[in-house]
């Protein structure tokens, strides 16, 4: 079994007209034993950016955190906030440093442009190679199926509501085919005026 | 360094997780794979400069993890790079020798050579024995001319009027040895170039998409990406559409955002108090 | 012949391969007899294959080599006054990924048997078939139905022939005969044990936890069903590998009778909405 796979997890970030959204199951386990159903993969990195860290846990928490202080720095020196962009390539940064010690994480990233309020999403491999595609990206446990899924729901100019059936779908059945994410869903629709976050009702086995 | 913030780490590698990751690899849990470009990347000599061309297909062990990335880099003004082998390797090294050619131009002042690109690289990429999987095809015309070069992981390169790269390179340097010839035409070459990227795309498995061309002559660049959509993708007959509500909803919480107004406001150097 | 004695081969060893007239027979007659007899599987040509293909589990590298079969089960089964209720889950599993959420892991071998799998699927499924066919074999020959003891030997004695060659089962075999209610636990191992109450697979450590702090021998039916579902319920929650439908059967004098089958999606929302009334009847 591959190290990614030995907590769990399942994410999806798609861009919808004027709007991203990002989602996360939150199985938190270690192998077949699930521990916990509430633990956060997704992480807020300012008003209109999201990154999530799915992989192995305790490098999900510990680069979160790396990267938190590096973020912090950036806003104090350049007192304004980070374009998702600028963002991702630090994060790249962060993990290609460790090019022959990676961190097991494989992150997605969503945001809007703090200024323009363009979306974007992004993923990376876990040695930092960036993937910017003009549709959605996917990381975790379950990917194949989540490529599967997002192929098939996903079309361009999703309006923030269809935005949400179109995730939340996209990630409850893909996760159910996959024993070792699930147990709760949760998803935040990124808006220019507002940031809607909401729990899924998922199955819990 | 102070007890609450810690320093930034120093620039280069870090191993501090080597050691956990190899306990982990004896305990069985193998490193798990990068993304490869698995790739088809080329690149000719003709009449006026040189011609670049790549497809755009990465993967992740089976998986095409991006079915339009960009594998021809920008070194500088009038040198590109395609790279092939480990992704992120192939953009942070090509992004670290750019900025080093910037600084070079910005030294000398005047338009870097295309042999000063290559001899950076290719000392790069020596100083890491291959392990820093990036394949290379360096293009780019300077005062003496056009220059192709070809650059292996282990830090060795070839000077050379065409040339292919990548998992691809095989069914690519078919298609040159048959048609290659000295002094072509743009027109004419840039038809070679797609030939022999498509060859890849349609014969090697970690091939595939479309086909970006970089065409360099001496003083311009065309960045043409696409040139050539391979593989036209078929239209969705039919369409999943969501009724509102699908979705069961256990919570539902809502965050406003005041947008922030950013103003810029320059501070004017003062001059300095001397009146007593 | 001094390199084949070398190599292991008897001197029974067909060298000059198949019969050039046994034509489509080629698989059922000459390489097994699996066609005429059903606990004969087909071996390697080779001696002693229990020890021999050992070898080849791994590769040149000594890497393991992983066959992913469907894997990964809850299933319980108890006795107590009212008979012998078995539940399981429906999940089947091949790695990480999900085959089937609806697999059937009971087997209803005849009237008064049930078998339950875990552990390889294709395995389970075959040698309950076998056994089916043997304990009718034995009700026409006997007129009589098979008792428990008797099906679950058959069974232990059939896999126990292919000890160490990479069988997998753990199975309960449960039944209703002239000494009562009967629960046994076989697996391919070569165990075979009588007991009160069994749980296997990857989830029965939470199914036990559930079932040993709630199990009394004077359960009503109700609660005895009700016991089951919550065992297996818990155990999917927790385990990785177990889910879908948590089915109930119940063993009585007059057969078996199925009980219920229910989503464990539903059974967690009815206990999650049962937790907060109970929180709100005590706060009241």
């Amino acid at each position: 079994m591959s190290i990614l796979a030995y907590n769990g997890g399942a994410i999806i970030a798609m861009k919808g007209k004027n709007c991203v959204a990002i989602a996360s199951d939150k199985r938190f386990g270690i192998q077949a034993q699930t521990l916990s159903c509430n633990f956060d993969k997704i992480f807020e990195m300012g008003p209109h950016l999201y990154i999530a860290l799915p992989g192995l846990a305790t490098d999900t928490q510990t680069v979160q955190q790396k990267l938190k202080f590096r973020l912090n720095l950036y806003e104090l020196r350049e007192n304004r906030r980070i374009h998702p962009k600028a963002f991702a390539s630090m994060v790249s940064n962060l993990l290609y440093e460790r090019r022959f010690g990676p961190f097991f994480v494989e992150p997605v990233i969503a945001g809007l442009d703090p200024k323009t309020f363009e979306p974007f999403v992004c993923n990376l491999d876990l040695i930092g190679c960036p993937n910017i595609p003009e549709d959605f990206v996917v990381g975790g446990t379950c990917s194949e199926q989540l490529y599967g899924m997002c192929e098939a729901l996903w079309k361009p100019d999703l309006l923030p509501d269809e935005l949400f059936e179109t995730i939340s779908q996209a990630l409850l059945n893909a996760v159910d085919r996959d024993a070792m994410s699930g147990w709760g869903a949760r998803v935040y629709i990124i808006e220019k005026d507002k940031i809607v976050v909401k729990e899924l009702k998922t199955r819990m086995d | 360094m102070t007890a609450v913030v810690p320093d930034i780490a120093k620039p280069g590698f870090s191993f501090e997780n080597c050691r956990r990751n190899a306990f982990l690899a004896q305990k069985g849990y193998a490193v798990p794979k990068a993304t490869k470009t698995g790739t088809t990347i080329v690149g000719i000599i003709y009449k006026d400069g040189v011609i670049l061309g790549a497809d755009t297909r990465a993967t992740e062990d089976t998986i095409v993890s991006d079915k339009n990335c960009s594998k021809i880099h920008y070194l500088s003004d009038n040198i590109y790079c395609c790279g092939a082998g480990t992704a992120a390797d192939t953009e942070m090294t090509t992004q670290m020798i750019s900025s080093q050619l910037q600084l070079h131009r910005l030294n000398t002042g005047r338009v870097v050579p295309v042999i000063t690109a290559n001899r950076l690289l290719k000392h790069m990429l020596f100083r890491y024995q291959g392990y820093i999987g990036a394949a290379l095809v360096l293009g780019g015309v300077d005062s003496t001319g056009p220059h192709l070069y070809c650059i292996y992981p282990h830090g060795s390169s070839d000077k050379l009027p065409f040339t292919t790269m990548g998992s691809g390179s095989l069914a690519a340097m078919a298609v040159f040895e048959t048609r290659w010839k000295p002094d072509m035409d743009e027109e004419e070459g840039k038809k070679l170039v797609r030939d022999a990227i498509a060859a890849g795309i349609f014969n090697d498995l970690g091939s595939g998409s479309n086909v970006d061309v970089c065409v360099i002559r001496k003083n311009n660049v065309d960045y043409i990406r696409p040139f050539d959509v391979a593989n036209v993708k078929g239209q969705k007959q039919g369409s999943y559409v969501f009724d509102k509500g699908t979705t069961a909803v256990l919570s539902t919480r809502s965050i406003p955002v005041d947008i922030e107004d950013i103003s810029i406001t320059p501070i004017e150097p003062e001059s300095m108090d001397t009146s007593s | 012949m001094a390199l084949a004695e070398l190599c292991g081969f008897d001197k029974t060893f067909n060298f000059n391969g198949v019969p050039k007239d046994m034509g489509a027979d080629i698989d059922e007659n000459f390489f097994t007899g699996n066609f005429v007899s059903h606990t004969a599987l087909a071996l390697p040509p080779f001696p002693d294959p229990a020890e021999n293909l050992q070898k080849f589990s791994v590769d040149e590298s000594g890497k393991q080599l992983k066959i992913k079969f469907d894997h990964g089960t809850t299933t319980l089964g108890f006795q107590y006054q009212g008979g012998v209720v078995l539940a399981v889950d429906s999940r089947a599993t091949g790695g990480q990924y999900i085959g089937s959420q609806t697999m059937k892991k009971i087997v209803e071998i005849n009237d008064y048997l049930l078998g339950t799998l875990a552990g390889g699927a294709a395995d389970c499924v075959y040698w309950d078939r076998v056994l089916a066919k043997q304990c009718r074999m034995y009700e026409l020959r006997n007129r009589e139905r098979i008792s428990v003891a008797a099906a679950s030997k058959l069974m232990a004695n059939m896999v126990y022939n292919y000890k160490g060659m990479g069988l997998s089962m753990g199975m309960m075999i449960c039944g209703w005969d002239k000494r009562g209610p009967g629960l046994y636990y076989v697996d391919s191992e070569g165990t075979r044990t009588a007991g009160k109450v069994f749980s296997v697979g990857s989830g029965s450590v939470y199914a036990f936890g559930v079932l040993d702090s709630g199990y009394r021998w004077d359960l009503t039916d109700e609660e005895a069903y009700d016991l089951g579902r919550r065992a297996i319920y818990h155990a999917t929650h927790r385990d990785a590998y177990s889910g879908g439908i948590v089915r109930v059967y119940h063993m009585r004098s007059t057969g078996w009778i199925h009980i219920s089958n229910e989503d464990c999606k539903d059974i967690h929302y009815k206990f999650v909405e049962e937790k907060e009334n109970a929180v709100a009847g005590a706060s009241v």
